[in-house]
């Protein structure tokens, strides 16, 4: 038996909630099985069979949240096949296994330490140059991006199966992610440019030369290893003691 | 009023975050102006959600890793600044400053508020699996739901107390000492252009502190060009 389509959108759907109750048994365990519920209601008519099929889903699993919408895609593509007789019961649960590592390794490497940051960076450097048009536009085009891919993913499991590796492999995802990272860092860059000439323009050259020296000083320094929270208040505390000293410097309060 | 609409933008941006959607809206430089909206100022909000949106790139759940909490520390941080510009009438960025250094120990604290909210999504878990042992598949599954309440109600309950006394301590330190205005602003600057430098550590790519620099003398250099052809 096949499924229709409101079965697969509510299942679809039901995958942004993935890590509602994320543990450290199970992981994503009790998430994919709430997603995968409306195709295996539509699958197994008879309740033993549901809750069997429920109980076998209720296992370990761990994936990038986005790329596991190409998983359940394909744990239903194999549900379908167990519920005609095609496929021993296991075969979903197999499955699932042989891909959330790799394709988790794939959507960390992509989404979070690639596209995430770069669309983050962009927001920001954007937010400096023109205000907050630039993080709705920041954050549209991230989504854009994301959810289309999270969409197709889905797709091609369902449809593709074992196959889904292909279309995947063809997104070249590990190129682009080496170009994101260069890029967030150009915007980096632009924002730290932007932040010295505002220190420039409202608190002089004191402004100036203390914002461009904290972000040399603060590169340098989580080169080598420092802890970014004591790095940040310690920041804080220079500017505010250089502040202070040049005040009474110049004979200030 | 604000801060009852600052506790549900934090319980949502806490939720967001990890357990539904994921779609950077908690992230500072989107949470940010939005707190700041809730409490009265959203330019206050994006004025501190920009450098903690640097600070906290490479803030990312990989794995069973659990990362600084950069939303509540961006809901907290924000709100206090926009409480301090819209309620107490001060400076934005020293405003900014005080809520900054009030709101990086949330990071830190979210974090447990990760390993407390964990630890309730484990008896969660088991819970689901006894109601499909007894049949109730509706029910067990239910418990996916209710993993959402814990952040929520955290992240709503902590942002407001963070944002409240980071713009209580603000109006209160320049109000006994006014000329720390300026010192403040200095120091708002210093932390943000650390944080630009932050996040290009975050992002652990090879050719990304050179990327960094060249783009920054660029950046400064056509400034500066632009300004002699302007005189």
């Amino acid at each position: 038996m096949s499924l229709a389509r409101p079965a697969l959108w509510r299942s679809f759907w039901r995958c942004f909630f993935l890590q509602a109750a994320w543990n450290r048994r199970g992981m994503q365990n009790l998430g994919f099985a709430y997603a995968i519920d409306p195709a295996l209601r539509a699958l197994y008519p008879d309740p033993e069979r549901r809750r069997a099929a429920l109980a076998r889903h209720l296992g370990f699993f761990n994936c990038h949240p986005y790329m596991a919408a190409a998983i359940l895609g394909g744990a239903i593509h194999h549900e379908e096949r167990v519920a005609r007789g095609q496929e021993p019961p296991g075969s979903a649960v197999a499955y699932k296994s042989a891909l959330q590592g790799p394709l988790a390794a794939v959507g960390d490497g992509f989404f979070w330490t690639a596209l995430r940051p770069f669309a983050g960076a962009l927001a920001a450097a954007g937010a400096l140059l023109l205000g907050w048009p630039a993080v709705l536009a920041a954050l549209l085009l991230y989504n854009g991006v994301a959810l289309s891919l999270r969409v197709r993913l889905f797709r091609q499991g369902y449809l593709r199966g074992d196959a889904v590796v292909e279309p995947i492999g063809s997104l070249d995802l590990p190129r682009l992610a080496g170009g994101l990272r260069l890029g967030a860092a150009a915007l980096c860059g632009l924002a730290a440019a932007l932040v010295v000439r505002r220190a420039g323009a409202s608190l002089g050259a004191e402004g100036w030369v203390l914002a461009a020296g904290a972000a040399v000083a603060g590169e340098r320094a989580l080169a080598r290893g420092a802890a970014l929270l004591p790095l940040a208040s310690a920041s804080l505390g220079a500017g505010l003691l250089l502040g202070v000293l040049s005040s009474r410097w110049q004979g200030g309060p | 009023m604000g801060l009852l609409l600052l506790a549900a933008v934090a319980g949502l941006a806490a939720v967001e975050r990890k357990g539904f959607f994921q779609a950077m809206l908690s992230r500072p430089a989107v949470l940010g102006p939005l707190a700041g909206m809730a409490v009265g100022d959203a330019s206050a909000g994006l004025l501190v959600g920009v450098p903690l949106e640097l600070l906290f790139l490479g803030a990312v759940n990989l794995g069973a890793a659990l990362p600084l909490h950069e939303a509540l520390c961006a809901a907290a941080a924000a709100g206090g600044a926009a409480l301090g510009t819209s309620r107490y009438g001060l400076p934005a960025p020293a405003a900014a400053a005080v809520a900054c250094a009030a709101g990086l120990p949330l990071a830190v604290a979210g974090r447990g508020v990760d390993a407390l909210v964990e630890r309730a999504n484990d008896r969660l878990a088991a819970r689901a699996a006894r109601r499909l042992e007894a049949g109730d598949p509706a029910a067990a599954m239910r418990c996916n739901l209710l993993g959402l309440a814990l952040p929520f109600a955290l992240g709503a309950a902590l942002a407001p107390l963070g944002a409240g006394a980071a713009a209580g301590a603000a109006a209160a330190l320049l109000r006994a000492a006014p000329g720390l205005a300026r010192p403040l602003a200095l120091a708002f600057a210093a932390f943000a252009a650390l944080a630009c430098a932050a996040g290009v550590r975050a992002l652990r790519a090879g050719g990304a502190p050179r990327t960094f620099y060249a783009a920054a003398l660029l950046a400064l250099g056509v400034a500066a060009a632009g300004g002699r052809m302007a005189q």
